[in-house]
């Protein structure tokens, strides 16, 4: 693997890994500051980041807005992102820890 | 009458009933000849509605015991042949236009059976498709679509080639036809998407690009208010961003106050507690007993009561804010602020009406030593004694005043010179007859003000406001508002001489002041700035650097030269309003901007910056102008 990979990967609680572009995951700031090989982190080495807290199908959601929201960064009008009601207060409280 | 030819049979007046009949497809013809069939069958029949009396003689005549079988087997078969007409009534009245058509053939054909003599030669007789008639209910009849054999009901569906469809043949064709419908909605949709995707541009919900994932689920959870059981361990700002998304749709009712109520928090904002009764302050007040701030808008129901309860169960209330809270009487506010004074350090009140008079403001000074906020706006019953009490309050940093009663410049500069200091804060909206000296003591007291209002006025002259900001001890402002300060006079449109309110020098030396940190500019309606200063100011070398937003609304010397020069001079520039400046057109947005206001016919109220920065902007727009 190359110091700062194109891809990264990111593990939800239940061990279940996404593969992500690096350019859409540093979309939060969370995770740029997580990956940013300047700190120094575990997971800047390992490209790797571990969410103990969010579990694999708000992990899923939160990946697919990375892409929405790196997709659409200029357009104007965008549809909304849909999700389902259910997966609604998990992934608020994910969305509120990964500053997106 | 016989002899009835022609094409064209004209018939006399005839009665409202007889109308009716025919319309229905009821043939009184038809009616007398099924009577006389039936009196030829079964002899002694029961009442009925056309029976001439020598039949009723003969039905008294007949053995009572037959009479009695056959009353019964008449009726039930009455009542079957009546819900048929029923029915084919409501299918006719399903059918619509063709079939009216049929119906009106159908009744010449039956009326034409009934009176051979009848000779109508119209054209419609040949325009009857032949139809078999459709079986009653209860009877056996092939569905349509699939052929099978099924039971007709009243329920039963039609198809589309006008015979009878099986229940489940029936129920997908509504499941289609609602598809059909739903595919033709988008037309209305697409209008309410444009509104909505407007409206949350102004609230500053989006710049553009998608929205934040935070707003979406906010907004979801907003959507099925209904449905939240409990919001689980959502951390206390967003649940402050939930309640006011609540508020704002209106659903903040007592169902779902309980959702924002936990034990472990210390503040309760809730922006429109209309809906909410006593029991609901209540159940507030005993499940957040360690509240520290209460913020409770819109608060009309809640009541001595209440307030009592709150005085006795929260100890450690240090902010306040109601509004509207207009059935707290007079003594509670004292009680307030005696029991609870000690610890308040934020007092907001508005739109008081009924109570809370200048004594209450008194009774708040003497014990609430360590109020550093106030705002007191629209609370109708104070006046000059408030501002005298106000002035005694020691640690006082942040102060908004809107009082409606007359109140004198001199209470106004004692308060100013008392508090001016300390104060980081001054907000004096709608003190119409402030003149040159209060400004003055502001110049002279306040060297630590970071915001200020001077609105609504129409007393303080320009060359007052200049001499406010020139030689100022006081650092640059963050915050200006000097709306609506402008002469008023209906006879005098372009304004006195000697210039009232800020105007071109007042402005000039506004900005020369607080440029350099000067976030938020409001000069809506000061119409009397002049052009030449206002592109001496936004000329595009001067930069302003923490300019987010700005308002020029109703200054009518602005023309497009100065919004290309704002857009130039201000490089955080998140916000411009610009309503009623006509001599505004052709601008063009550079990215995440948001112009409001400037009128194009064919453009929305917001234009949203499209992609290109500000540079490429100003060069179209320049290109456009020459």
């Amino acid at each position: 693997m190359a110091a700062t990979s194109d891809y990264v990967t990111l593990v939800s609680s239940d061990d279940y890994h996404f593969v992500v572009q690096r350019s859409s995951a540093c979309i939060s700031p969370a995770v740029k500051r997580m990956l940013d090989p300047m700190n120094g982190f575990l997971e800047a080495k390992t490209n790797t980041v571990r969410f103990d807290t969010i579990n694999a199908m708000v992990l899923e959601k939160v990946c697919e807005y990375f892409y929405y929201s790196e997709k659409n960064e200029s357009a104007r009008d965008v549809a909304d992102l849909d999700f389902p009601t259910e997966l609604c207060l998990e992934l608020l409280m994910a969305a509120d820890y990964l500053d997106i | 009458m016989s002899g009835r030819r022609g094409v064209n049979t004209v018939r006399g007046p005839q009665s409202a009933l007889t109308s009716f009949l025919a319309a229905n497809n009821i043939s009184a013809a038809q009616i007398a000849e099924d009577y006389r069939r039936r009196r030829a069958a079964d002899p002694g029949e029961g009442p009925s509605t056309a029976a001439p009396t020598q039949d009723q003689d003969e039905a008294l005549a007949a053995a009572a015991q037959a009479e009695e079988d056959e009353k019964k087997t008449k009726k039930r078969k009455r009542k079957e042949e009546d819900a048929i007409d029923e029915i084919k009534k409501a299918k006719k009245a399903k059918g619509g236009k063709a079939a009216d058509k049929k119906e009106k053939a159908n009744a010449k054909k039956k009326a034409k059976k009934a009176n051979p003599d009848l000779d109508d030669s119209d054209e419609e007789d040949y325009d009857i498709d032949y139809k078999k008639a459709k079986p009653a209910p209860g009877q056996f009849e092939h569905c349509e679509s699939c052929n099978k054999r099924f039971t007709v009901t009243p329920y039963s569906k039609e198809g589309p080639d006008g015979g009878l469809l099986c229940t489940p043949c029936g129920k997908e064709m509504t499941k289609d036809l609602k598809k059909e419908q739903k595919a033709l909605q988008p037309k209305a949709a697409a209008g309410k998407r444009r509104r909505k995707v407007e409206s949350e541009k102004l609230d500053g919900v989006s710049t553009g690009g998608a929205k934040s994932l935070v707003q979406l689920c906010l907004q979801r959870v907003a959507q099925h208010h209904d449905d939240v059981e409990e919001l689980g361990d959502l951390p206390p700002k967003l649940l402050e961003r939930l309640s006011e998304i609540f508020s704002k749709k209106r659903v903040m009712k007592p169902k779902t106050l309980p959702l924002f109520l936990r034990p472990d928090l210390d503040s309760v904002v809730v922006h429109d507690a209309a809906y909410l009764e006593e029991e609901d302050y209540l159940q507030m007040f005993s499940v957040v007993p360690n509240m520290k701030k209460l913020v409770l808008s819109n608060t009309c129901q809640l009541k001595d009561k209440s307030m009592d309860y709150m005085l006795e169960r929260c100890h450690e209330l240090r902010h306040i804010a109601l509004y509207a809270a207009n059935l707290v009487s007079e003594e509670m506010w004292h009680r307030l602020f005696r029991e609870a004074g000690a610890k308040l350090e934020v007092i907001k009140l508005k739109w008081l009406d009924a109570a809370f008079e200048d004594e209450a403001v008194r009774d708040m000074v003497n014990c609430c030593p360590n109020l550093e906020r106030l705002k007191l706006k629209l609370c109708r019953r104070i006046g000059q004694d408030s501002i005298d009490s106000i002035a005694e309050l020691p640690a006082l940093q942040h102060l908004t005043l809107h009082i409606g009663r007359e109140v004198s410049n001199d209470a106004l500069i004692n308060l100013i010179e008392k508090r001016g200091s300390l104060l980081e804060t001054l907000s004096l909206e709608k003190f119409l007859d402030a003149d040159d000296a209060v400004v003055e003591a502001i110049h002279d007291n306040c060297n630590r003000l970071s915001k200020l209002r001077l609105s609504e006025n129409d007393t303080i002259t320009d060359a007052g406001f200049t001499a406010l900001f020139d030689n100022w001890s006081n650092p640059p402002l963050t915050f200006a508002d000097f709306n609506s300060t402008r002469d008023v006079d209906n006879n005098n449109p372009t304004g006195p001489e000697e210039a009232v309110g800020l105007a071109s020098s007042g402005f000039a030396a506004l900005m020369a002041h607080s440029g350099p940190s000067l976030k938020h500019l409001d000069i809506a309606s000061c119409r009397f700035i002049e052009l030449s200063a206002f592109c001496d100011v936004f000329n595009g070398a001067q930069s302003y650097p923490a300019l987010e937003y700005i308002n020029i609304s109703f200054c009518n010397k602005v023309d497009t030269s100065v919004v290309a020069g704002i857009f130039q001079s201000c490089p955080k520039l998140k916000s411009l309003v610009a309503f009623g400046c006509f001599d505004v057109d052709n601008v063009v947005v550079p990215r995440s901007i948001a112009l409001i206001g400037v009128p194009r016919a064919q453009d929305a109220i917001i234009q949203q910056g499209m992609g290109i920065d500000v540079d490429e902007a100003v060069g179209r727009m320049v290109e456009v102008g020459a």
